[in-house]
């Protein structure tokens, strides 16, 4: 059996998703005798970033024009491309900036702004066709699992899509939100992680961004109960995921 | 023995059916239950890809049953890749099929919409093996093109026993198409049912299904006579796992074939 | 139809003892040796259920656990089902069925009706072989309510505070203070019963027991009138009862889901080796609030948050078709559990007045 074609792509970010699928995930050594790495910086020196691949995995937000001009070289080099990573799924970290115009960003960061060319952040199915969705800050061991598997297998990757509440209901955790009233963001995020931080008693910050049922509203209205602020709300839904509409909803729904 | 315990079957045969279906002849290993109804199910899998409730397009016929297949999910596209001679996992019957002893004697009116046509046929095979012990029996098939229409091959035999209505949302091919186009409820008039004596089977999309059944009543059928074959999402098909429960019936054990008197103005449901 | 003949033949003769409480645990603790005994443990300033390693560890007093017994300890949140191999020919095993020889001692009376409810699922028609094995394999200790806490309405649903079923466990304890009134209804339970100090039961014991029953039913503030409820609900699919509380409040969490010990809906899922050569089918509990539980090719029968919501408190409180029994036993942990406190017995009522 031929081994399919591998390429790993990263744009802004910290490249840990990268790291987490060859390094620490439970099954690195699996993962690099199943696929043939084409091109992947963390374990390949030179590669071949023109393909062809058989799965691209796409890293890291869209923030420079020039990003977005090589996503779709890999689109068209790829005959199946995930964005792993909450950066790439939901816009993540990076894309903290669009919650500022983007001359207020860059005159926080640089003095002289003649040389910097960045452009709104967009996770890649802004700009390309994606076929499957690895959430996570980094990605969960389920759903990175299920996508290599599923290609190595040729079928439709099934990825979890209920809130992290459910996951954290299966380990038995205490709801620390029910029960000792920390904001926690479990029961609007899209399961995967395991409840890691339910289950260190810390409340969940969304990393995985919002399922697609969640209603941020009620939440949002829960944590004013709570005695957050509207500043302290806003922070936590737009933390990983400031470009997606369902958040800048919720966000609107806060300010009325 | 593990009610989920799947048997091993062989692809004796794959017919290319449409452009995304095709029929399955396989051969099940074992002991495999001989008691196949119309209108019953099997939970059709492949280790690793998952199972998909799919019902039986043929019964026992040679030694191996049919399933006629749409590749649309996780599961059925992956089938859908197998070939001839490949294995797959089956377990089942379930369900309750089609009331083939209430239809017995009767007038029978089936009325198939795409796919439907598939969990009707071994109903036609019944009616063509034992015709003396039924009435009129009409067969009204709609599908969205020519294109679209299933076992077509078989109309013609069909046709010497039963009578065939024909009908396409949309004829495409530009080829002559002597049959109804629009939808399925314009050829209800065609038949007029002896109210009376006549016993429904409809199965198609559910929205199909409303209308052809409120179209029945109106045409002075009971709720009673009518059945109605529904579609739920399946992981078990053994009423444990909770996902085909419509409005407290396990469609898996008290269907797939309901009567329509049943089922009619559920919540969460069209009909 | 509760029990199912899991908990084997019933008491040959009339078992009912006053035990010193010291007394019992020294006894639960001598079983130890050949069960695994599992009872309510206080965890920081909450009760589990979880194994002991000693009787001392018991918080008997415990109000409400999150997680009922019966549906961690008999239906299991996530358990292996097949390890599929490809090879020369696909092999299909079964794993081993647990040997392990369980108690569950202070499950109150809400759960242990839960634990019947979980039987009509899994011993019905199809009999599931692993919830089967440990439904046997596990003696029910049940336990009779003191109080009831903020949210319970089980007296409403006739499944507490105290425990009137006399099959499907295998003893009942009645709280006396410093004695529990122990009612043995299995043999298999009497057999095993030699807790010293014991005295049989008298009308007198029976009376205080009456008076426990009594007080305790004093405590409920929560209630639910099920008189007609189920066709109540039935015929009121587009209360706006519904919508607004799924708009409002309900996040689709499906913690309520997942706390309910009748909840028996679960997900099989196929886990692939990364070499190809094995699956493990295994099945986990799944949540009717999950936008994907009803989802088919082409159609979601229940895409609105509205009818997930509606879906999950008719099945609680109409649905009764399905089983001849509500599907609540009304121990309230959807309600405590609900991050914004949605309580089905207050949408219940807003339909039931509306109506009146």
């Amino acid at each position: 059996m031929t081994r399919p074609r591998l390429g790993f792509f990263k744009f802004s970010c910290c490249a840990g998703c990268e790291f987490q699928t060859f390094y620490f995930q439970k099954h690195p050594a699996e993962t690099l005798a199943a696929f043939e790495i084409v091109f992947a910086k963390m374990v390949l020196r030179g590669g071949a970033p023109e393909g062809p691949f058989d799965l691209a995995l796409v890293e890291g937000t869209i923030t420079e024009a020039w990003q977005a001009d090589e996503l779709k070289k890999i689109r068209k080099s790829s005959a199946l491309l995930f964005a792993i990573g909450a950066c790439a799924v939901n816009g993540g970290i990076p894309a903290l900036k669009a919650l500022a115009p983007e001359l207020e960003v860059e005159g926080k960061v640089y003095k002289n702004l003649s040389p910097i060319h960045s452009i709104r952040p967009h996770p890649v199915d802004a700009y390309i066709q994606v076929d499957g969705y690895i959430r996570g800050c980094p990605p969960g061991e389920r759903d990175l699992h299920e996508a290599l598997t599923s290609v190595l297998a040729q079928k439709k990757p099934g990825f979890l899509r209920c809130a992290v509440c459910v996951e954290c209901k299966l380990k038995g955790n205490i709801c620390i939100l029910t029960a000792y009233g920390m904001p926690c963001m479990g029961p609007v995020t899209n399961a995967g992680c395991d409840a890691l931080c339910p289950t260190c008693k810390r409340p969940c910050y969304s990393c995985f961004g919002l399922m697609k049922q969640a209603n941020a509203p009620a939440l949002a209205k829960k944590f004013r109960s709570l005695g957050l602020s509207e500043s302290d709300i806003r922070r936590k839904f737009t933390l990983f995921d400031a470009d997606a509409a369902l958040f800048s909803k919720a966000d609107k729904l806060n300010e009325d | 023995m593990h009610p989920l315990k799947p048997a091993k079957a062989v692809l004796k045969n794959i017919r290319q059916e449409t452009a995304d279906v095709k029929t399955y002849t396989v051969q099940v290993d074992g002991a495999f239950s001989r008691e196949l109804s119309p209108g019953q199910f099997n939970m059709v899998g492949y280790p690793g890809v998952g199972e998909a409730p799919i019902s039986f397009s043929s019964l026992w016929e040679d030694g191996c049953i049919g399933h006629t297949v749409r590749s649309v999910g996780a599961v059925t596209a992956f089938i859908d890749k197998l070939a001839e001679g490949d294995e797959l996992l089956l377990r089942g019957p379930y369900g309750k099929g089609w009331p083939m002893d209430i239809a017995k004697g009767r007038d029978l009116l089936l009325v198939a919409g795409g796919l439907g046509l598939a969990p009707l046929r071994p109903v036609i095979r019944e009616v063509l093996q034992s015709r003396d012990s039924f009435g009129t029996v009409s067969l009204l098939c709609g599908a969205r093109n020519e294109k679209n229409l299933l076992f077509t091959d078989e109309y013609e035999a069909w046709r010497k026993k039963i009578s065939l209505f024909l009908t396409v949302d949309e004829a495409v091919t530009g080829e002559p198409w002597g049959h109804s186009v629009g939808l399925i409820t314009g050829l209800l008039d065609r038949v007029k049912p002896d109210t009376a004596g006549t016993c429904a089977f409809v199965v198609g999309p559910e929205i199909m299904m409303r209308f052809v059944c409120r179209g029945l009543m109106l045409r002075g059928m009971q709720p009673a006579d009518i059945f109605v074959s529904l579609e739920r999402r399946m992981k078990c098909g053994v009423a444990q796992c909770g996902h085909c429960q419509h409005a407290g019936f396990f469609v898996c054990r008290d269907g797939p074939v309901f009567p329509y008197a049943q089922v009619t103005g559920l919540m969460d449901g069209m009909l | 139809m509760y029990g199912n003949g899991m908990t084997g033949a019933p008491a040959s003769r009339i078992s009912d003892f006053l035990v010193p409480k010291a007394s019992f645990f020294r006894w639960l603790d001598s079983l130890r040796e050949s069960f695994s005994v599992v009872g309510p443990v206080a965890e920081e300033d909450r009760t589990v259920f979880r194994e002991i390693a000693s009787a001392d560890e018991l918080h008997m007093e415990y109000a409400s656990t999150m997680l009922s017994p019966g549906k961690v300890y008999l239906y299991s949140p996530r358990e292996d089902l097949f390890r599929i191999s490809f090879g020369k020919d696909l092999t299909i095993e079964e794993p081993p069925r647990s040997p392990v020889q369980r108690i569950i001692a202070g499950i109150h009376a809400c759960d242990t009706h839960a634990v019947f409810y979980l039987d009509r699922t899994f011993l019905g028609a199809f009999r599931d072989p692993l919830y089967e094995n440990r439904r046997s394999n596990t003696m029910l200790i049940a336990l009779n309510c003191s109080a009831a806490s903020r949210n319970c309405f089980c007296s409403s649903m006739g499944a507490g505070p105290f425990l009137k079923a006399e099959k499907g466990y295998d003893m009942l304890l009645t709280d006396l203070e410093d004695a529990y009134l122990v009612e043995i209804r299995t043999e298999r339970c009497r057999v095993l019963f030699n807790a010293d100090a014991t005295q049989s039961a008298d009308a007198e014991v029976f009376r205080r027991k009456e008076e426990k029953e009594r007080s305790a039913l004093r405590t409920f503030t929560k209630t639910i009138n099920t008189d007609g409820l189920d066709r109540a609900l039935r015929e009121n699919p587009e209360h706006p009862v519904w919508g607004r509380t799924a708009d409002e409040r309900c996040l689709s969490c499906a913690n309520c889901v997942m706390v309910c010990p009748t909840c028996f809906c679960h997900d099989v899922v196929d886990e692939l080796s990364m070499d190809m050569k094995t699956v493990r089918r295994y099945r986990e509990w799944d949540a009717c609030q999950d936008a994907r539980f009803a989802e088919v090719h082409g159609g979601n029968f229940r895409a609105r948050r509205t009818a997930r919501l509606r879906q999950f408190v008719t099945h609680k409180l109409d649905q009764t078709h399905q089983y001849g029994v509500f599907g609540t036993v009304g121990c309230g942990r959807c309600i405590t559990w609900c991050p914004t406190g949605i309580d089905l017995t207050e949408m219940a009522k807003a339909i039931q007045t509306r109506k009146a």
